[in-house]
């Protein structure tokens, strides 16, 4: 029973660990332009993250390996640094984007100036990681963020054409240069890399085993699955109010509207309230993220297990990529711009960190006997065409809609 | 698992991590000496002094103004084959990592965390 119970949190701080800014973003502006069309970007991008996530923390329980680990051990010295130094360039974007992120809801929240609040938020979660455990930190922010099933109470207070909604999650391509923009952002933004290099080193972290493979399976597919419904229902929300009226989004205050029309003030005060939990713990797991994987790639020691003593570089890395965060947030540049780039680029550098973990959860002689069997395989390896050819969408697009700006 | 058998030295052994005879993690395999014929491993060459020549020639130049020349003993050590204890998900050694001179980046007297108030 107690396992159960535990596995249940599990997979609850999974469901409110998956959403941040830049899926807030994306979804809001995919309803807003194409109203419930870009559904279908969601469902894929979700059995994206849970495919990689469920193959990482799968190899990080049984061979102790997480991501970088990996990328090192199967890329090399070389090609190993060019994922580096990708990755930690998408994550200090997204660190920034998440730190403006907390700043704009607390400035709406509590009316004062965004700057002051970027230093006050990130001062905050420096102060919560100082204070809780790992298990703890994950918690925090993953129950917090459950504020946000607001949004789908708003979808079923909206009752839409239900139909039209499902005729949303059938593929569709179209051939405007913009609609495949927000496919490859919807998606991006669902299949974020820094959630799963989090992911595995979290693993890590509680010293997870072959015992825990249960636990990794329902936390990827049932927790991120269930985190889709969200990402699902800010579409629907957000097509339904703003798209017959035309409406374009470009600030993370409109994200809240819809539950404001629905509940009114309660419903408005509820969605900020899960934004500012999904967007700060975001903002620890990306900023946690580019730390683990500079320390794994470089052998140091690392992990909030061992405290700043033991893991001196590790922590004193952790601080430079918030300040550098704070930096860019700061730097006056419009933070739902930061987001976009960092969703976009993410992309980019995804097959570079994603092959590795492929190669690796589908070798015997790291895996034995839990390595990838023939569905596992097949989804991984399908998953891998579908990023790689993102991945080579991604930056044309970007520059052919000027940013999504059309 | 360490025996006089073969390894594969790429597949398992080369960008490795390395582990004190504590778990401590003290760097990866950054280069491995090979000598004899038929060659046998002699020892682990680890540190950042080594990183310009795990990369193209056109980046290792950029590479060694930032890191220095290799300096043994410094930024590149010799780890001898015979301190290795065992092979398993790491390469874990016989003795403590400052017996080798390994683990000196991550030594608390070497970092302000060891003077703040609250250690």
């Amino acid at each position: 029973m107690r396992t159960i119970l535990k596995i249940a949190l599990g997979i609850i701080a999974a469901i409110g660990g998956f959403l941040d800014i830049g899926d807030l973003v994306f979804t809001t502006q995919a309803g807003a332009l194409y109203r419930y069309d870009l559904l279908w970007a969601v469902v894929l991008g979700v059995i994206g993250i849970a495919v990689y996530a469920e193959m990482s923390g799968r190899v990080a329980a049984v061979s102790g390996r997480p991501v970088f680990d990996v990328i090192r051990m199967r890329m090399g010295f070389g090609v190993g640094l060019l994922a580096l130094v990708a990755s930690t360039f998408v994550n200090l974007l997204t660190v920034a984007a998440e730190l403006g992120g907390i700043a704009i809801v607390l400035e709406l929240l509590f009316d004062a100036l965004y700057s002051m609040f970027v230093i006050a938020g990130t001062l905050a979660l420096v102060g919560i990681v100082a204070l809780l455990p790992f298990g703890g930190i994950e918690r925090f922010f993953g129950y917090g963020g459950l504020l946000l099933f607001v949004v789908v109470a708003t979808v079923f207070h909206q009752d839409p054409n239900w139909g039209d909604v499902g005729r949303g999650f059938i593929p569709s391509l179209d051939s405007s240069t913009l609609y495949l923009y927000f496919v490859v952002g919807v998606f991006a933004a669902a299949l974020m890399p820094y959630e799963v290099h989090f992911y595995s080193s979290g693993a890590i972290e509680e010293g997870w085993t072959e015992e825990n493979l249960k636990e990794n399976r329902l936390n990827a597919f049932l927790g991120y699955g269930i985190g889709g419904v969200l990402s699902v229902a800010l579409i629907i929300a957000s097509g339904y109010l703003f798209h017959p009226i035309g409406v374009e989004p470009n600030d993370l205050g409109t994200v809240a509207l819809p539950m404001q029309g629905a509940f009114g003030e309660t419903g408005l005060l509820l969605a900020l309230g899960g934004m500012l939990f999904c967007v700060g713990g975001a903002a620890i797991d990306s900023s946690f993220a580019a730390s683990y994987n500079l320390a794994q790639f470089l052998g140091w020691e690392w992990g909030r297990y061992k405290g700043p003593q033991k893991a001196p570089r590790f922590t004193a890395s952790w601080l430079v990529f918030l300040l550098l965060g704070i930096a860019i947030a700061e730097s006056g540049i419009n933070p739902v711009e930061v987001t976009e780039y960092s969703v976009v680029f993410s992309v980019v550098a995804l097959p570079l960190t994603y092959l590795p973990v492929l190669l690796i959860a589908g070798d015997r002689s790291f895996m034995d006997e839990y390595a990838n069997g023939r569905i596992a395989g097949f989804l991984g390896w399908l998953y891998f065409a579908v990023i790689l050819v993102l991945a080579v969408a991604a930056i044309p697009l970007l520059l052919a809609t000027n940013g999504g700006g059309g | 698992m360490k025996g006089e058998g073969e390894i594969y030295v790429v597949h398992r052994l080369l960008d490795e991590q390395i582990c004190d005879s504590e778990g401590r993690r003290v760097g990866r395999v950054d280069d491995v000496e090979l000598r004899g014929d038929p060659p046998r491993i002699t020892a682990l060459l680890v540190g950042e002094g080594l990183y310009p020549r795990r990369l193209p020639r056109s980046l290792a130049r950029l590479a060694r103004r930032i890191s220095g020349p290799e300096r043994w003993g410094a930024n590149a050590l010799r780890i001898p084959w015979e301190e290795v204890d065992e092979l398993s998900s790491t390469v874990k050694l016989k003795k403590k990592a400052e017996e080798l001179g390994l683990g000196m980046g991550d030594d608390p007297e070497r970092w302000i965390v060891r003077r703040l108030p609250w250690n």
